[in-house]
């Protein structure tokens, strides 16, 4: 069977940028995908070119093996955009039966599957109230059921853990893996690099439109940054600054204080380090050899500015949509 | 299709779940019901005045004006003969209510045709009634004067009543000049103010849309075209149903009209008011325009509402489509004094104007069928045109935030 979602070469330009420059990537069936990159990397712009929302200026997208964009197959395809909006002044029961509705779903099948999501996440005493009336983070349960409420084969999730607490942020996991285990595909977009770990079986770094590096996250691991070793501190920490500056032991470090990764130099010998580490007096917690953490790939590959954009969470998402 | 259905039906429903528009259909009917009451009332107020005759004649000729009035039905007069300080008296007893009013009746009467009428409101009606008993009895006074037999007189006199009918379109209508001056009048407010409220009511569902981002999971299902198609289609269904709220309620009051005159102690058969004749051809022609004129500007309201991203912004973008309206509004009175003018016949033919300007001119009876049948084609090729620009900036302004394009970058949406 061909991958679910088949993205060739597609560029989108924008008045004065060029948002995506010939991205290629290719999301399986079955796993779950994450697009990853800084602010502006256009991670959204490739999403909504893949929901048809945005035609692109060259290249193509195909979704489960045809031409037809993501709005002709959005009975397949559950879709939850960065900005979750939702009609005010409706009643929550309502939303959801209108949106199920406009993927195609028929209007008795859509509000019995409303009122089992809103059982099953706790908002069936809302059913009948005004979406204003709900908090936040009702609300965003609500978007959420809207998303995958005609149970996709393919969900499209931008940005999904921005604004959850950490409740949402575990039911979405939840869902997400659930997913996962009964065959279906998820592909979803993140600039915080810790979800992306948990989560992806495969991904794709971007950056000012540009693909990086793709692939399973061993892969990925593998082929980027050599062997890592992870040093924790137990109170003192001796002279081990000297052996983290010594060129032939060490490449490169990021050091967090009670804690440091190091990328270990071509042909270094993990024990002469914490040989070293001990002989200088240091107090060790924890000495682990690892594979170099997403986080530590992301940073190599886009740079620090970039990275400190992603983690402030600056930058100009979705902010000039001329098509 | 089914996606389209949905649309519609989400617009249909949760407009008709606001109170505005159980405000607005209740609204009618009250406003329809005191017209009724109004007449009804009116008619009443009409029946018998109570009037004092003051005599400062010299040949008795307050006594025949006395006989004059009261044989005329419409008063009970009283004779009062001049004496000093009778006019404040009888002042005091119209203030006190139980008298309307009262009639000074000197020489002047017969000779110039002068007299004076004082009293506490001076109906139209009244006056009128007052004028024509008068000028009779003058005239069979100064008849008699020259020795003209009274019989005579009153033999000659006779009351002409004058059959208006209307010839419209080779056919003639049981129907008055002020009649159709009053159906297209009415009918040129009621589409203007429906195109706009409606049209108004598209432009600000868009911006909801927009404003509250949800129109992102929607233009991943729906296509935009689709989505605006049901909008307007949503709120025009929605204006529609009002106009049937308020035509059945307005049938039902008229039907009721008896039973209302009745309950306020008048007679029904006094009661004048009914609908103007309205044949199904003009209803016809009303609705086609109404239905072109909603599409036509609801789709350049659709299209404000895409490339703004606040209310004021929309408020302000929206002026341009207003003044649009606004030209026929204006022009209603030149329209319904001369329907034939040049004037006229060159609104009816602009897309823009013709949706107001030919029911007008077709209720007010002086259009050739060809015209009409040249003013629909004209408004639908307008509504092809004017949708497919508005569906072009639409498919762009729903994604777009930020600033406000500026014609430029409008024209390039609508290349694009």
């Amino acid at each position: 069977m061909p991958d679910p979602v088949i993205v060739d070469r597609v560029t989108k330009r924008f008045a004065g940028h060029t948002a995506v420059d010939s991205l290629s990537l290719s999301v399986p069936s079955g796993i779950i995908y994450g697009l990853l990159g800084p602010n502006g990397a256009g991670k959204t712009t490739t999403l909504r070119m893949i929901m048809d929302i945005y035609e692109p200026d060259s290249g193509s997208v195909r979704l489960f093996d045809t031409v037809a964009g993501g709005r002709d197959h959005s009975a397949r395809i559950g879709y939850l955009p960065e900005e979750r909006g939702l009609y005010q002044k409706m009643r929550v029961l309502d939303v959801l039966v209108f949106l199920a509705e406009a993927k195609g779903v028929s209007r008795r099948a859509a509000r019995e599957k409303a009122l089992e999501w809103l059982e099953k996440l706790g908002l069936s005493d809302w059913r009948l109230r005004k979406v204003s009336d709900l908090s936040k983070g009702m609300q965003q349960k609500v978007a959420f059921i809207s998303t995958v409420l005609h149970d996709p084969e393919l969900c499209i999730f931008d940005e999904p853990f921005s604004g959850l607490d950490p409740v949402n942020s575990q039911v979405l996991r939840d869902t997400v893996l659930d997913y996962r285990r009964r065959g279906k595909t998820v592909l979803f977009s993140t600039h915080i690099m810790e979800h992306a770990e948990k989560l992806c079986d495969r991904l794709c770094i971007i950056a000012r439109g540009k693909k990086l590096i793709d692939g399973s996250l061993a892969e990925v691991k593998r082929t980027h940054g050599g062997q890592h070793v992870i040093v924790g501190f137990n109170g003192s920490q001796g002279s081990a600054q000297q052996i983290f500056a010594d060129k032939k032991l060490v490449a490169k470090i990021q050091d967090f204080g009670q804690q440091a990764e190091l990328e270990l130099a071509p042909g270094a010998d993990p024990q002469l380090i914490l040989k070293g580490l001990v002989d200088s007096g240091a107090r060790l917690a924890h000495f682990e050899l690892a594979s170099p953490s997403l986080h530590k790939i992301f940073v190599d590959l886009v740079g620090p500015e970039a990275a400190t954009a992603a983690a402030t969470g600056g930058g100009s998402n979705g902010g000039d949509a001329r098509a | 299709m089914h996606k389209v259905w949905a649309i519609i039906r989400r617009e249909f429903v949760e407009r008709v779940r606001t109170k505005w528009f159980w405000i607005s259909a209740v609204l009618g009917p009250v406003l329809f019901a005191g017209i009724i009451v109004f007449q009804i009332v009116q008619s009443l107020g009409g029946a018998v005045r109570n009037i004092a005759v003051v005599d400062s004649s010299s040949a008795g000729l307050g006594q025949r004006v006395v006989e004059a009035l009261e044989a005329s039905g419409s008063f009970r007069a009283t004779l009062v003969p001049s004496h000093a300080g009778v006019m404040d008296s009888l002042k005091d007893v119209v203030e006190s209510k139980r008298l309307n009013g009262f009639l000074i009746v000197t020489n002047d009467l017969v000779e110039t045709g002068r007299a004076e009428y004082q009293a506490s409101n001076l109906g139209m009606q009244t006056i009128e009634t007052l004028q024509r008993t008068l000028g009779r009895l003058v005239v069979k006074e100064r008849l008699e004067q020259k020795g003209v037999n009274p019989t005579v007189v009153d033999w000659a006199q006779i009351r002409i009543a004058l059959d208006q009918k209307k010839i419209s379109r080779g056919k003639t209508v049981a129907e008055n000049a002020a009649q159709s001056f009053f159906t297209a009048y009415m009918m040129a407010i009621l589409l203007f103010m429906a195109i706009l409220l409606y049209g108004v009511n598209v432009m600000s569902s868009v911006l909801e849309e927009k404003t509250n981002r949800i129109i992102e999971v929607l233009v991943s299902s729906v296509r935009p075209f689709q989505l605006m198609l049901g909008k307007i289609l949503g709120a025009g269904s929605v204006s529609f149903f009002q106009f049937v709220i308020w035509g059945v309620s307005a049938r039902v009051l008229l039907s009721l009209r008896g039973p209302i005159a009745r309950a306020l102690g008048a007679d029904p058969a006094s009661v004048q008011l009914t609908l103007p004749h309205i044949p199904l051809t003009t209803l016809a022609v009303f609705i086609a325009f109404f239905l072109g004129g909603f599409l036509l500007y609801s789709a350049m309201f659709a299209a404000v509402g895409a490339m703004s991203s606040n209310e004021q912004e929309a408020r302000q973008a929206q002026q341009p489509v207003t003044y649009l309206l606004m030209i026929s509004y204006l022009s209603i009175l030149g329209l319904t004094n001369d329907p034939s003018s040049t004037f006229a016949r060159t609104l009816s033919l602009i897309p823009f104007t013709t949706p107001i300007a030919t029911p007008v001119r077709w209720t007010a009876g002086s259009m050739p069928t060809w015209e009409l049948v040249a003013s629909l084609v004209i408004l639908a090729v307008g509504i092809v045109a004017v949708t497919w620009v508005a569906a072009r900036i639409y498919r762009v302004g729903i994604l777009m935030t930020g600033k406000r394009p500026n014609l430029k970058e409008l024209m390039r949406w609508v290349r694009a």
